[in-house]
């Protein structure tokens, strides 16, 4: 890793390098760009050059240059969400993200989606519990013509009648097929065993579909998209002083801040003692399985993320597929994941088998959990976990729009532009105390809760 | 890891991204060659970031299996991964997640593929893996061991991706009889009696026909150069002798048109959400490209997507349909279908769906499609070509498959400029020609179990 200023040409760029101030980081260096109006630090990092600048329109960016394609990867986010709708008006936000890219303007939706083929690029927006973004790709010599778009959805989005009226058709089929779809129904049935009374515990129903309206879409746009705290990741073939009054005009039209609710954190309920069933009538039943988990910031964090890889992680190479799949060919499938957000850490698994094997899986999967608890992982299997986990990470780095979602993952959880950089180390630092010491407090298999879809066998109550 | 792709999704991989040598500056292009025993390798070069993808493509798949052994392609794709000479069952796993890499098969009817993605130090180490297997692969034939658990993993499989998929299940039903006396007729993943009894004889034979470097496509994409590569493949997969038993020759075959008009439905109590569809006799890009490009733009300009014909009127307009469209699956060897689809809005019966879908077929197919859609259609299929570049992995499938099924790399680098040169005229007479009024068709609907909405 080396320090470099990227502006204004190459040749200026080294030639500036070579005056960085001693006291700099060393891989961060910062320079004023006067004529732009703006800063640019460029930080070299192992895996990625990322060169952070705040617009002249005050927009905070990150950019990966990359020349090769003539394409730009684009992501826009704001740190709040889905839990920001008003009580009997669930689905709000979702509602309104749908329409984005609905008509604008002068276009109606048709218009406005023929206008996006037109150029080639693609725009459209979604909401996460905690986060709202609008992604878009381009091709370059499109660029202006593209942000125009965008700033045109973003400062007039029409929230016809047409689309609206679409939409609420779509919700009503999804309302209806949900009520089938075993994934939603493990989900649901966690959410009602672990947080029901929590604000993630909330979804769309009929009346709260019926309760909405093009206004609220409109209020809840202005509070959950604007000027203030937006993130903007960027990987294309692009410099920031071509990118920067492109991302200004199409914020231009966004309010320029708002008050958003803090969700509060989730407190887990203690675990079911016996599997909670869903009937559904198929010939495999769907089983997964959850726990209390820690948050990111936790000094455990890492050390879970190497044990989940040797328990369940870790595809082939986990002890869960070595043992159901390979071993007893009891499913095609078994995963585990230490899932921690801001308001919520669970370690979470599942996979499918016949219904008849249900029973056997799921004891299967518990004497796994006890013989960690018990014995913990041994020395290879940390080494291998290891070797994997940090070998494996350049593969999230091979294409713009991998860089662009990355990046974006970074600041949504608020970490350091040296992230990157420092990962493999956490992982590395790893020691088999830990591991163990972390499997005997987290993966009892009293800690967790198991659900099923489907007609399983075997199973009491 | 290890699984099958329908035909949609081949179809789909292909007809959306045959693409990517555009008029643009710089002249990317892929470096080809052949090995002294057959093998042909094909480098695709993307110098971004140090990693690469490296893919050895079998040509056999579902459509070379024997009668009664439906399934055996894919299932010896899971047994791959098992014991050779000098790795143990599970080994091959372990070396390659320890150098950090990913990697994964998958069988259609037209080939089966095995990759690994990797930082690009390792490609060396990946062809070594991938040549021992070519080679030495043991099969296990304790009647409790290796081959006869796997086969229960691929029924668990079958369980998973058909059996508890309604949508699956009506489409594996009308695929059969599709391709009824064609070898397309029989799923990808087997059918569950023939699987069961599936032996590791059937396995040994298997691998002794088809599993040799000349009926095999090293395909490298990534951090890496023709050199490079000419090298390390010469001395991993250079040194490998032709088996000799391989004779090349595939069972694709002519599909003969539908000779009858048939329904199928399906009922299941987990369908909330009835779909109707038709499937009619469609073209491959491998056996008829001008056609194919020519009914590809003209599907796209009649249902492919929010913007299309269809979906304007019978979503939009009529408000008759939550979504309908209309696609062809073009990627495989022989034809496959062009389908019409719509699922109907909350209240409208199917007889008022499909109505109401025939008749605006009939009327956009007599009024003929505008210049302006079809130049939209045929700028967006090309520029997809600038899109693809953008995953390595993408780049590695594209031209594997088309590769796997006889295509030249020439046919890959002028379709941009193929599909853009489709005209208005061919693209709606290729369209009218498949829903032709006096052609037969398979009618499907997937139903709720009492079959009324």
């Amino acid at each position: 890793m080396r320090s470099s200023i990227l502006f204004g040409g190459a040749a200026f760029a080294v030639a500036l390098s070579a005056c960085t101030p001693a006291n700099q980081d060393d891989t961060n260096t910062e320079i004023d760009v006067a004529a732009q109006g703006f800063f640019v630090e460029v930080h070299d990092g192992e895996f990625a050059t990322i060169q952070q600048f705040t617009t002249p329109g005050g927009v905070s960016v990150w950019l990966v240059e990359e020349p090769s394609i003539p394409i730009l990867s684009l992501r826009m986010a704001w740190q709040a969400g889905e839990t920001n709708d008003p009580e009997g008006l669930e689905g709000l936000t979702n509602a309104m993200v749908y329409h984005m890219n609905e008509g604008a303007g002068e276009l109606d939706a048709q218009a406005f989606f023929k206008g996006m083929e037109e150029l080639n690029m693609s725009f459209s927006c979604g909401a996460s519990n905690e986060s709202t973004y609008c992604n878009a790709s381009m091709l370059t010599d499109n660029a202006d013509a593209s942000f125009d778009m965008i700033a045109l959805a973003f400062a007039e989005p029409r929230f016809d009648d047409g689309p609206f009226e679409r939409f609420k058709r779509e919700q009503e089929v999804s309302l209806q097929t949900r009520e089938t779809n075993p994934q939603y129904l493990a989900s649901r049935a966690r959410a009602d065993a672990l947080y029901p009374d929590h604000a993630y515990a909330r979804e769309t129903d009929a009346e709260s579909l019926a309760a909405l309206t093009q206004d609220a879409m409109r209020t809840q746009k202005d509070m959950l998209m604007v000027q203030d705290g937006m993130l903007v990741t960027a990987v294309g073939a692009m410099s920031p002083e071509e990118l920067a009054p492109l991302i200004d005009k199409a914020v231009s039209g966004l309010p320029e801040t708002s008050e958003t609710a803090e969700t509060s954190d989730v407190v887990l309920a203690a675990a079911a003692t016996a599997p909670v069933v869903i009937e559904l009538p198929q010939p495999q039943s769907l089983v997964t399985f959850a726990a209390p988990a820690m948050t990111r910031e936790d000094p455990d964090f890492y050390t879970a993320v190497v044990l989940n890889y040797t328990f369940g992680g870790g595809g082939f190479e986990s002890r869960l597929m070595k043992d159901l799949r390979v071993a007893k060919g009891l499913t095609y499938g078994i995963y585990t994941q230490v899932s921690s957000q801001d308001k919520i850490q669970l370690w979470t698994g599942g996979g499918q088998t016949k219904n008849e094997s249900a029973s056997e899986f799921i004891a299967g999967i518990k004497e796994n959990m006890s013989a960690m608890v018990a014995e913990g992982m041994t020395e290879e299997e940390l080494a291998a976990a290891k070797a994997y986990l940090t070998g494996s990470y350049p593969l999230g780095f091979d294409s713009n729009a991998k860089i662009a979602a990355r990046m974006m993952g970074v600041r949504l959880d608020e970490l350091p532009v040296d992230f990157f950089d420092k990962r493999n180390a956490m992982v590395e630092a790893v020691t088999l105390e830990d591991v163990n010491r972390v499997a005997a407090e987290y993966l009892s298999p009293e800690n967790f809760t198991f659900i099923v879809v489907g007609q399983p066998e075997g199973l009491d109550g | 890891m290890k699984y099958w792709i329908s035909g949609g999704l081949a179809a789909l991989t292909l007809s959306g991204g045959l693409s990517f040598a555009d008029n643009t500056a710089d002249a990317w292009a892929p470096e080809t060659f052949k090995l002294s025993n057959g093998m042909d390798v094909v480098v695709l070069p993307d110098h971004r970031a140090p990693v690469v993808t490296h893919m050895v493509w079998y040509k056999v798949g579902a459509v070379d299996e024997d009668p009664g052994k439906s399934g055996i392609a894919h299932l010896f794709e899971h047994v791959m991964f098992k014991d050779t000479d000098d790795l143990e069952d599970g080994e091959f796993d372990s070396i390659v997640s320890s150098l950090g890499g990913q990697h994964n098969a998958f069988t259609s009817w037209d080939y089966t593929a095995y990759y690994q993605r990797v930082a690009k130090q390792h490609l060396g180490q990946m062809m070594a893996l991938e040549a021992e297997r070519m080679t030495d692969l043991i099969i296990d034939e304790d009647p409790e061991g290796s081959f006869i658990t796997e086969r229960d993993v691929v029924r668990e499989e079958r369980r998973q991706r058909i059996d508890n998929n309604p949508g699956a299940v009506l489409q594996e039903q009308v695929l059969a009889e599709f391709w009824d006396g064609h070898p397309y007729e029989i799923t990808v993943i087997g059918i569950m009696d023939e699987v069961e009894a599936l032996t590791p004889q059937d396995g040994i034979d298997f691998y002794k026909k088809y599993y040799s470097p000349e009926n095999a496509i090293l395909v490298v994409a990534g951090d890496v150069s023709g050199d490079e590569v000419r090298t390390l493949a010469e001395e991993h997969y250079g040194q490998i002798e032709p088996s000799g038993l391989v004779d090349g020759s595939r069972k694709w075959a002519e599909v003969e048109p539908l000779t009858e008009i048939q329904e199928i439905t399906h009922s299941d109590p987990k369908v909330r959400q009835p779909v109707w569809y038709r499937y009619y006799n469609g073209t491959s890009q491998r056996r008829d490209p001008a056609f194919a490009y020519a009914l590809d733009v003209g599907l796209d300009v009649l249902g492919g997507g929010n913007t299309s014909l269809l979906y304007v009127a019978l979503v939009e307009e009529q408000k008759v349909a939550v979504n309908a469209g209309a696609f062809a699956w073009t990627g495989l060897h022989d034809d496959g279908p062009a389908v019409l689809y719509a699922t109907p809005s909350p209240g409208v019966t199917m007889e008022e769906l499909e109505a109401a879908v025939t008749a605006e077929l009939a009327k956009q197919l007599e009024a003929g499609f505008s210049e302006e859609d079809v130049v939209r259609v045929r700028n967006s299929k090309a520029a997809e070509a600038i899109y693809a570049r953008d995953s390595q992995q993408s780049m590695a499938n594209l031209f594997g498959s088309w590769l796997a099924i006889g295509g030249d790399i020439d046919t890959l680098m002028s379709y941009s400029d193929d599909i853009r040169s489709v005209t208005t005229e061919q693209a709606l007479a290729a369209v009218r020609s498949v829903f032709a009024d006096d052609n037969n068709y398979i009618e499907a609907q997937l139903l709720p179990e009492d079959g009324e909405l």
